[in-house]
C-alpha cells in the first residue's frame, strides 16, 4: 500500500459511506453481482463517475474485466499498462490527468466515446495476501482523487478483495457440485446398463458383479444370452470421471446390438473398435475381454483388447492358466488384421476367472498391490464353492488386504464355471425317512439321462440314504427340504446334500467303527459314516452361516481310490468255506 | 420297495431294497422268526446300515435262543458291505458266485 495514503487516518464521516458498503458487501452474492456491487460500491465512496473491477487469472497471469454489456471480456496481461503495472507492484496508481501519462491507452476512450480525465487504480489483496484483481475508478465528480481519497480507496479495496474472494470460492463449490451431480448421472448411466440377474444357462453358473469407487471409473461387464450363446463381456475405459463411464456404456451397448444382429465374435471386435476408434478421442482406449459361451459345444471364444490377465482354472490340474490378450485395447487405432480367438473347452469344474484392476491393483496402506498370485491362489482353493460364494470370498480377501485402504477405482467380477448341475438334476425332499424311495427314483433317473457308469449306482446310493438319514436324524432345527444336487464329472459323480435353516452339524467327523468286535459288543449305530469313506472318493462339509445352511458334497469315481482302503476281513471267512 | 416272505422250503425271501424307510417293516417279519433262519438274498439288490442293524439285532436275539442267522445268495454289492462293516466274521454269508 502508498505509504502517502497509509499515513493518513479516515475521519469519522469519511468512515460512514465505506462501513455501509462494506455491511452491502458481507452479503453471499454471486461473482457477477458481486463485481457489480464492488463498482458501485467503489463510485459511492469515491464519489466517481464510473468503475470496473479487473479479475487476476494466476493460470494465465491475465487480468480479466467484464465490459459494461457484461458478456464481453477484456483481457490485459499483468505488468502492461496502468491496470496490469498496478497488479504488479500491487501500489495504487493515481493519475490526475490521463492524457498526459504515457501508460494511458486512449483506445477503450475511442470505443466506448468517453472521455476520461483522471484515474485511480488500486490493487485489490485479500486477507491472505493474495491478488484478486484491479479496482479502477473514473472521473471524480468534482476535481481529481486525493490523498484522502487514496486512503479511502485503500479500505474499501481490502473489503472488496475479501468479498470477491468469497464469491469466487463459492463460485467454485458450485462448479463442484455440479460436476459431482454430473459424475452421480454419469455413473447411473453406467450401472443402468449392467444384467441385475444373471441369465440361467444349464450347466453354468454365471456370476458378475461390479462395486463402484467414489469417482467414477470405467468398469463394464456383460452376462446375457444371444442367439450365439452366453455373451461374456469385462471392460475398463482409462481415466476417471464422467467420460470413461460413458465411454464405456456406449461400448456396451454397441456390443450387445452387434450380438443381437447376429455378428459373429470377430466382426463385432472389429466394428465396434473401429467406431469406438473414430469417435474417442486420440488418448482414450478402453481395455475389454469379449467372449461367446457356446453352452452346448461348451467351447468359449473370446477376443481380448488389452484386457488381462484373463485367468481359467482348469478342473483336472487344479490349476490357474492364465491367458493373454489378442489385441490391443479398442479405440487405439482401427484394426485391419485380427489375429484367431482363443478357445477355451470347458470341462465340469473349470471356471472363468475376469477380475478388473480394481481388484488386481486394490493397494493397502503400503502400497502393495493385491496382484494377480493371490487371485491365483484364492481361486484354486476355493474352486469348489459356488460362483457367488466365490466372489463374495474374493471381495472379502480384497477388503481384508487392504485392511481399510480405500476403493480407488471401480471392482468387477465375472465368473463363469462350468457346474455340471443343470435344473433338472437338483431336487428337494422332504425330512422325512419315507423320501428315500423317491430319492432312489430320482438318482436312477439322473444315471439313466446322464449315462452315467451303473457301476457306481450302488455307492452312491449307500452314500445318499446314509447321509440323508442322518440329516433325518441327527439336524438341530431345520424343516425345509432337504436339497439333493446329482452331477455327472469326469469318470464319475459328485453330489451334494443341501439342508437349510440349521446348525452346524459336520456328520463327515463322525468316527470309524471298530469292526472286530464280537458281536455280544457290537451296536447297529455309526456304521453308516464308517461305510460311505470306504466307498467314496472324497466328502466335505461345509456351512454357510449367513444362510444357517449345511451343504455335504462327495465325490465317486470309476478309478478313484476310496477315502479309506476297506480291509479284507473275509480271508478268515473265505478258509473256512 | 422291499418284499419279504417265508418260502416253502422254510427260507425267508427278501427281494428289493432294504434301506432306512424299510427297515421298521423288515425287523418287524424277522421278529417273528426263530431257530435257525436262512435268509435267501438273492433278489435283495440293497442295503443299507440301517438294514444291516435289523440284521445285527436279529442275530443277537437268534444267538441268545441256539438260533442263528444264515444269509445265502448274496450279491457282490452286499458282500462288499458286510466285509467292509465287519459283518462278514458275524454272519456266515454265502456269496451268490458259489
Amino acid at each position: 500500500m502508498n505509504d502517502r495514503a497509509s499515513s493518513r487516518r479516515l475521519s469519522a464521516k469519511d468512515m460512514e459511506p465505506l462501513l455501509a458498503v462494506t455491511i452491502h458487501l458481507a452479503a453471499p452474492f454471486d461473482l457477477i453481482t458481486m463485481l457489480t456491487e464492488v463498482v458501485a460500491a467503489a463510485k459511492q465512496v469515491l464519489n466517481a463517475d464510473s468503475g470496473s473491477v479487473w479479475l487476476y487469472e494466476p493460470e494465465t497471469d491475465e487480468l480479466v474485466a467484464r465490459v459494461s454489456t457484461g458478456l464481453e471480456t477484456v483481457r490485459v496481461p499483468a505488468g502492461s499498462g496502468i491496470v496490469g503495472s498496478c497488479a504488479r507492484s500491487r501500489q495504487i496508481i493515481n493519475v490526475p490527468d490521463c492524457y498526459a501519462d504515457a501508460r494511458f491507452n486512449p483506445e477503450l476512450d475511442r470505443r466506448s466515446n468517453y472521455r476520461t480525465r483522471c484515474m485511480l487504480t488500486l490493487p485489490l489483496v485479500d486477507h491472505k495476501g493474495v491478488l484478486v484483481g484491479v479496482l479502477q475508478v473514473l472521473n471524480k465528480a468534482d476535481g481529481v482523487f486525493d490523498e484522502n481519497d487514496e486512503v479511502l480507496a485503500a479500505a474499501l479495496a481490502a473489503q472488496c478483495a475479501v468479498a470477491l474472494q468469497r464469491a469466487r470460492m463459492i463460485e467454485a463449490l458450485i462448479e463442484g457440485e455440479k460436476m459431482r451431480q454430473q459424475l452421480e448421472m454419469a455413473r447411473v448411466v453406467q450401472m443402468s446398463t449392467l444384467p441385475t440377474t444373471m441369465p440361467l444357462v444349464p450347466g453354468y453358473e454365471v456370476f458378475g458383479t461390479f462395486i463402484p469407487a467414489e469417482l467414477t471409473g470405467g468398469d463394464t461387464f456383460d452376462l446375457s444370452l444371444v442367439g450365439q450363446g452366453l455373451l461374456v463381456v469385462l471392460g475398463d475405459a482409462t481415466g476417471h470421471g464422467i467420460v470413461p463411464a460413458l465411454h464405456v456404456t456406449q461400448m456396451h451397448a454397441m456390443l450387445r446390438m452387434a450380438f443381437r444382429l447376429g455378428a459373429d465374435l470377430e466382426t463385432a471386435f472389429k466394428q465396434v473398435n473401429n467406431q469406438l476408434a473414430d469417435f474417442l478421442p486420440e488418448d482414450r482406449f478402453i481395455t475389454a475381454f469379449i467372449g461367446i459361451l457356446d453352452t452346448q459345444a461348451h467351447r468359449l471364444r473370446f477376443h481380448s483388447g488389452g484386457q488381462a490377465p484373463i485367468l481359467y482354472f482348469q478342473a483336472a490340474t487344479g490349476k490357474c492358466v492364465r491367458h493373454n490378450p489378442t489385441s490391443f485395447p479398442l479405440a487405439a487405432m482401427p484394426l485391419t488384421s485380427l489375429r484367431p480367438a482363443v478357445a477355451l473347452d470347458f470341462a465340469l469344474g473349470d471356471i472363468l476367472v475376469l477380475l478388473s484392476d480394481g481388484i488386481y491393483e486394490y493397494c493397502d496402506a503400503n502400497v502393495e498391490e493385491f496382484g494377480e498370485q493371490r487371485v491365483t491362489e484364492l481361486v484354486e482353493a476355493n474352486h469348489q464353492l459356488p460362483a457367488a460364494e466365490l466372489s463374495a470370498l474374493l471381495l472379502q480377501t480384497v477388503r481384508s488386504f487392504a485392511a481399510g485402504s480405500p476403493q480407488e477405482d471401480d471392482i468387477t467380477v465375472v465368473l463363469v464355471k462350468r457346474t455340471g448341475l443343470t435344473e433338472a438334476t437338483r431336487r428337494a425332499f422332504p425330512r422325512d425317512m419315507a423320501a428315500i424311495e423317491a430319492i432312489t427314483v430320482f438318482t436312477a433317473e439322473v444315471f439313466d439321462r446322464e449315462q452315467i457308469d451303473a457301476s457306481l449306482r450302488y455307492a452312491i446310493d449307500f452314500t445318499i440314504e446314509e447321509l440323508f438319514t442322518n440329516i433325518v436324524k441327527y439336524s438341530k432345527v431345520g424343516g425345509s427340504d432337504v436339497e439333493i444336487a446329482i452331477a455327472k464329472i469326469d469318470d464319475g459323480v459328485e453330489v451334494s446334500l443341501t439342508d437349510h435353516d440349521v446348525d452346524p452339524f459336520d456328520v463327515t467327523q463322525a468316527p470309524d467303527v471298530d469292526v472286530s468286535r464280537p458281536i455280544e459288543r457290537r451296536a447297529p449305530g455309526g456304521l453308516g459314516l464308517h461305510l460311505v469313506r470306504r466307498m467314496v472318493d472324497s466328502i466335505d462339509y461345509q456351512y454357510i452361516r449367513e444362510r444357517c445352511e449345511s451343504r455335504i458334497t462327495f465325490r465317486k469315481t470309476l478309478h478313484g481310490e476310496p477315502m479309506v482302503a476297506p480291509t479284507n476281513t473275509q480271508k478268515e471267512n473265505d478258509a473256512e468255506h | 420297495m422291499l418284499n419279504i416272505e417265508l418260502g416253502a422250503d422254510g427260507l425267508v425271501l427278501m427281494a428289493g431294497r432294504l434301506d432306512a424307510a424299510q427297515s421298521q417293516n423288515a425287523q418287524s417279519f424277522l421278529d417273528g422268526l426263530s431257530g435257525a433262519v436262512t435268509l435267501d438274498c438273492s433278489r435283495l439288490e440293497y442295503i443299507s446300515s440301517a438294514g444291516l442293524g435289523v440284521l445285527l439285532k436279529t442275530q443277537k436275539r437268534l444267538l441268545a435262543s441256539s438260533g442263528k442267522l444264515r444269509l445265502v445268495a448274496v450279491n457282490h454289492h452286499l458282500r462288499d458291505i458286510f466285509m467292509y462293516s465287519g459283518f462278514d466274521q458275524l454272519f456266515e454269508i454265502e456269496s451268490a458266485e458259489k
